[in-house]
């Protein structure tokens, strides 16, 4: 394989690593803590969209057979797929981090209470519709060819497509942030929530609003996903989430440019790992994760640790 | 009850102790996963590659069970001790989050490497005791003996400075305890126990492999400690005891078991944000048996 097909590969794959580690970044730098559900959330994403294009369901599960009335196009699709997957999130919010908020509980048990909710969220997608694997056919694209040359390889549309949609929702964040109102009330929030709520911003809707941003960004990765490499089942966020989970610490807890940046180098360096050792590919990014907590507690671009006085 | 569950929860609760050691010092380490995958892995070794081991009886020689628990902590707490120094250094979510790669790596090495049987793993261990009760009488021993140990933690000078970390580590400091020796202690003791209590469990359920230490097992024997309660250690026992049994108790309801069981761990914060055991229900108990419990 040669460099240029290696690098698209890494960068395409680094997309998808960048914009789940958006989501946990997003949710993490308002209540500090790590939403597990994350995985089962982008799950979701992947099976609205296979459903929204017109999918139908296959033999096992409660749906068995059951089909939309209507085909949407994949473009269509995926922002509604995406906004599914945020409710969900808003969801995942009001059962298992609210309650927990309200009573000033340990954020600790928010870890479990999430993963509970993922673990709700897997298993009811496994009943409604079966354990087997559904493939997006890559001709929801239209008139789009499947592959084209650049500089002397092959590109699949689909990693062009996921490496496009990452840089332009990147983008969008990054405008959106430090441009609105609401944006910069959320960034607010992460500083220091208290002060923000003396500042007349409501931190609840922030909060809330971090959870659907951070469930829409899972959704439409999920459903570029299942489009790229077909879902393989309830399960297959997981791996993704663990990932982003890697890509997160890389980038830095908190900073959305250095998630981007986590997931690049991540899916980079995973491309790069030689044919013969790619059992090992899994171990790349972790590697890399222990590599920079001990150099650099603070991810690539995050902001200095706080220290306790 | 059925023994086979029995030995399961009696598992269960023995890694539940081991997430225990290092939260008692305040330090979230989701590692015992990987260390119970290590020490299974030590036991499924020797035993099945070595002739002394395997024995040439029915059931292979109890010493070699326990030679194989001894070696299997050994070796978890050495790999605790080699990257314990600089990874205590992390706090909190950055700690548990270093301990889940660990876990995921040494997941990625048990996987791949050439002498631990790949996916499929390894199988036909052999067994030293014919019946389930066996391996429950052996465990039951095992996890008296660890709550012994922990108990005794209560009023050693050790146990003490792992309290006062927990509740303000730079307190702890300025009054001259030596925090990095403090938690690195717990967290080979964790790793340690996990490490023994993968080289029984080998044996008890006969086929070991790469699933062993997932991220999953991570998260489910740290709902074990926060659904029991982690300020003394009677919470995470019965946490472990509870929650290794729910799924198969659940097993009736069909599809919908791992549904009520997610439930569980979503809900049981919620509503006991505590634990199960808390100071105020020990003392209560100790009020109705008529003594005062050490508790903390």
């Amino acid at each position: 394989m040669d460099l240029i097909q290696i690098l698209v590969n890494g960068l395409s794959v680094g997309a998808v690593y960048g914009l789940f580690a958006l989501g946990y970044t997003l949710v993490f730098s308002v209540l500090g803590v790590i939403n597990f559900a994350h995985g089962a959330v982008f799950t979701l994403g992947a099976y609205f969209t296979y459903l929204l294009i017109g999918g139908a369901i296959g033999a096992n599960g409660l749906m068995a057979g059951f089909q939309l009335p209507f085909a949407l196009p994949f473009w269509g699709a995926l922002p509604l797929a995406g906004l599914g997957a945020a409710l969900v999130a808003l969801l995942v919010e009001r059962v298992a981090f609210r309650p927990l908020r309200r009573r000033r509980a340990d954020p600790l048990l928010a870890l479990i209470t999430s993963l509970g909710a993922g673990v709700i969220l897997v298993n009811l997608i496994q009943l409604l519709v079966g354990a087997e694997s559904y493939a997006i056919p890559t001709s929801v694209l239209g008139g789009l060819p499947a592959s084209f040359p650049l500089l002397g390889a092959r590109v699949r549309t689909v990693q062009a497509l996921l490496l496009g949609v990452a840089v332009l929702l990147l983008a969008l964040l990054s405008l959106w942030l430090e441009g609105s109102r609401n944006g910069r009330g959320l960034q607010a929030v992460a500083e220091d929530p208290e002060t923000a709520q003396l500042l007349g911003i409501d931190s609840t809707a922030m909060v809330r609003l971090a959870f659907g941003l951070s469930g829409f960004l899972a959704g439409v990765a999920g459903g570029l996903v299942g489009l790229s490499v077909s879902i393989a089942g309830p399960y297959f966020g997981i791996g993704y989430g663990l990932k982003g989970l890697a890509v997160l610490v890389l980038g830095g807890l908190g900073s959305v440019p250095g998630a981007v940046l986590g997931g690049l180098i991540v899916g980079l360096a995973e491309a790069f790992v030689p044919a013969d050792w790619s059992g090992y590919k899994d171990a790349v990014s972790y590697g890399f994760l222990f590599l920079v907590l001990l150099l650099r507690p603070r991810g690539l671009l995050g902001r200095p640790l706080p220290t306790k006085v | 009850m059925d023994a086979a569950l029995l030995e399961q929860m009696l598992l269960g609760a023995l890694l539940a102790l081991s997430v225990y050691l290092p939260l008692r010092c305040g330090q979230l380490s989701l590692a015992t996963p990987g260390f119970y995958a290590v020490g299974g892995y030590v036991a499924a070794l020797l035993s099945t590659r070595v002739a002394a081991f395997a024995g040439s009886g029915a059931t292979s020689p109890l010493w070699a069970l326990v030679a194989e628990m001894v070696l299997g902590g050994i070796l978890a707490g050495l790999i605790a001790l080699a990257i314990g120094g600089p990874v205590l250094q992390l706090r909190g979510i950055y700690l548990a989050i270093a301990t889940i790669a660990l876990v995921e790596i040494l997941r990625v090495l048990n996987l791949n490497l050439p002498f631990t049987g790949g996916a499929m793993g390894i199988f036909a261990i052999p067994q030293p005791f014919e019946q389930a009760d066996g391996y429950v009488l052996f465990t039951l021993v095992l996890l008296a003996l660890a709550c012994w140990l922990c108990q005794r933690l209560e009023v050693l000078r050790l146990g003490r400075a792992m309290a006062a970390i927990r509740d303000d580590e730079l307190a702890a400091a300025s009054v001259g305890i030596d925090t990095p020796r403090t938690k690195l202690i717990a967290f080979v003791a964790s790793a340690v126990l996990a490490g023994v209590t993968g080289a029984l469990a080998a044996h008890f359920l006969n086929a070991w492999n790469a699933r062993a230490g997932s991220f999953d097992a991570s998260i489910t024997t740290l709902a074990f400690v926060v659904f029991g309660g982690s300020r003394y250690w009677l919470g995470p026992v019965l946490g472990g005891l509870v929650l290794t049994a729910l799924p198969e108790l659940l097993r009736p309801v069909g599809d919908l078991r791992l549904i009520l069981f997610g439930s569980v761990i979503l809900l049981g914060p919620l509503f006991f944000p505590q634990g199960l055991v808390t100071a105020e229900r020990l003392r209560g108990l100790g009020a109705l048996l008529g003594r005062a419990p050490q508790a903390p």
